[in-house]
């Protein structure tokens, strides 16, 4: 009974998800026509995305809340000079990520410190408890999330924009502002990295677990 | 949407590494929320090799869960409203530059702004154009209107201070950017020379043949003594500062509204003369003055009491106070030592008396400002 809600639920959620990649780019171009409507649908469809995607490079959520909407004013206001062939996602999370780093820096000028380095990813992956019934898969998935989590920021971030929102090499490199060689491999040190280190603490589990056994 | 399933499943069918999966969102969407809207597990079952990868798919994807967004509806509809009172905001500043833009653009406006600009542009020119021609004119007038004729003109344009010797043996230091005419010979009973700008003079006394100082408005009376006039045709303020002996200002002939007539200066007083409102003003103590004490040139400064000092010394005092150079036998005055007192007197007396101090038929010729002793040492 219960069971079959919450997949009556995740079905709806799963339409709507469907349908709103289709949408995107309708509501792009009622909004350069001056359409009020798509830009509070495309807001509250898009906010907390950037918003948590903006707090992982700053603590201070506030600042991150005056940067995100300050990127939905800016599409308002320049709409007609806007492209009509974005792929809004991308391109919205592009825009938040440059206003950051534009924060950062002017920061950082103001507080005269040494480097004026690109923002850092520091976003933290967490553990999937709810789907994991058995004591081994917890085990090895705590480990390959702890491999994760100390990966460099910039290939977390890649893997964070490819696996959890979706997006093609192509535009994670713009949004890098990268190549797409450099972002292609970003993704693929990431992804040799973790199989490493992992198949190393993996051997070394079942070692101790055959050991404890 | 049958054909793009279709596809799907095809391209499925090559997934051998595992971000083949993570980069499936069919996928990523059955594990994490058991819908399985494509088959996947059926799918999953036909092979086992696929079994393997898909296990460590999953096992990827459960390791790198990103926590749901936990901001609530509200949240989301304060930031909305937020975001459109910024845009309001924004577009209403920009609507005001564009009304200054159009304002700009408008004929009428940039009209005015030409004649005002026009205007103060007028304003500045006449004063520092015309108004100075008016105030030279003082000191051209007054050269022109002399009954001497044979004047001589020295014009001081270098940045350094120039000595000129009077045929009566005074001594005046010309300061820079400053005029002085003077006749090659005092004739008659008095000796008048005629100043624009500054300069320190040193007179030799002559009760009978007093000597003035004509510049810009006033007139300024000795018999012997030194002082420093200073009167820039561009300045407000004309200024007589004395150092030695006793001094008389008059206005010039011209100006007959003054109420003062005459003032008697005294040393370390002074006067100044405000232009604008044609009033004199004495200062009883110039060295408590701050705007004069500040600019008191080195040679007010520089003391020529000398006791028992080396000649090269005296000489080097001489040098700095009236930027001359002075060329002199070192090897033989190397051990002349002097006592004398040389304030209040002109150069040319200053180094007479240094001369005759030295002994031994010593001499000096003077060629501007090259001045060379010529000695065979002391006595």
């Amino acid at each position: 009974m219960n069971n079959s809600a919450i997949n009556k639920f995740l079905n709806l959620k799963n339409q709507v998800l469907h349908k709103t990649v289709l949408d995107d780019n309708e509501l792009w171009i009622e909004l350069k026509a001056g359409d009020e409507k798509a830009f509070s649908t495309l807001f509250k469809r898009y906010y907390s995305y950037l918003i948590q995607y903006g707090n992982s490079f700053s603590p201070f959520s506030e600042k991150t809340q005056d940067c995100v909407q300050d990127v939905f004013t800016d599409i308002w206001i320049y709409r007609d000079s806007l492209s009509d062939t974005v792929v809004v996602k991308a391109y919205l999370l592009s825009c938040v990520r440059k206003r950051i780093v534009r924060l950062q820096q002017r920061d950082k000028v103001f507080n005269k410190s040494k480097s004026v380095d690109a923002i850092a990813f520091l976003f933290d992956f967490s553990v999937e408890q709810q789907l994991i019934s058995d004591e081994l898969t917890a085990g090895k998935v705590n480990q390959l999330n702890k491999v994760l989590n100390v990966l460099p920021a910039r290939q977390k971030e890649a893997l964070y924009l490819r696996y959890h929102h979706g997006l093609s090499v192509d535009e994670i490199a713009a949004i890098l502002n990268v190549n797409y060689q450099s972002a292609n491999n970003l993704l693929h040190r990431a992804l040799v990295n973790i199989r490493k280190e992992w198949k190393g603490t993996f051997v070394l589990l079942i070692m101790l677990l055959t050991h404890w056994i | 949407m049958i054909a793009e399933t279709l596809f799907k499943m095809k391209k499925r069918n090559q997934y051998r590494e595992i971000e083949d999966f993570l980069a499936d969102e069919s996928f990523r969407l059955w594990m994490k929320s058991e819908n399985d809207v494509d088959g996947w597990e059926e799918w999953t079952l036909e092979h086992p090799k696929r079994a393997k990868l898909v296990q460590e798919a999953r096992l990827w994807l459960l390791a790198m869960k990103v926590p749901e967004d936990n901001l609530s509806q509200e949240q989301v509809d304060t930031a909305l409203q937020n975001t459109w009172m910024k845009i309001e905001q924004k577009e209403q500043d920009r609507k005001m530059e564009q009304k200054l833009i159009q304002l700009w653009n408008t004929t009428w406006f940039r009209k005015i702004a030409a004649i005002l600009v026009f205007g103060l542009l007028s304003v500045y020119v006449y004063n520092n154009y015309f108004a100075n021609n008016h105030n030279d004119s003082y000191y051209d007038q007054i050269v022109n209107n002399t009954d001497e004729d044979g004047l001589l003109e020295q014009i001081n344009n270098s940045n350094k201070p120039q000595i000129i010797t009077l045929s009566d043996g005074s001594s005046v230091l010309l300061q820079p950017k400053s005029k002085l005419s003077y006749p090659k010979i005092f004739r008659g009973n008095e000796r008048n020379v005629y100043l624009s700008g500054e300069a320190f003079f040193e007179i030799s006394k002559n009760p009978k043949k007093p000597f003035f100082v004509h510049a810009n408005e006033i007139v300024t009376k000795v018999v012997g003594t030194s002082f420093r006039v200073k009167a820039y045709a561009s300045q407000s303020d004309v200024e007589v500062l004395v150092r030695t002996g006793k001094v008389k200002v008059n206005s010039n002939k011209k100006n007959h509204n003054l109420s003062q007539k005459e003032i008697v200066l005294l040393p370390n007083q002074g006067l100044r003369f405000t232009r604008k409102d044609q009033t004199f003003d004495k200062i009883t103590d110039i060295t408590k003055d701050k705007s004069i004490s500040n600019s008191i040139k080195s040679i007010e400064q520089l003391s020529f009491e000398f006791t028992d000092i080396p000649v090269a010394q005296i000489f080097k005092t001489i040098e700095q106070a009236y930027s001359v150079e002075i060329d002199f036998p070192k090897q033989e005055l190397q051990k002349c030592h002097l006592t004398t007192s040389l304030s209040d007197q002109p150069l040319p007396e200053k180094l007479k008396i240094i001369c005759k101090s030295i002994g031994n038929n010593s001499s000096y010729t003077m060629n501007g400002n090259q001045i060379t002793i010529l000695s065979k040492g002391c006595n």
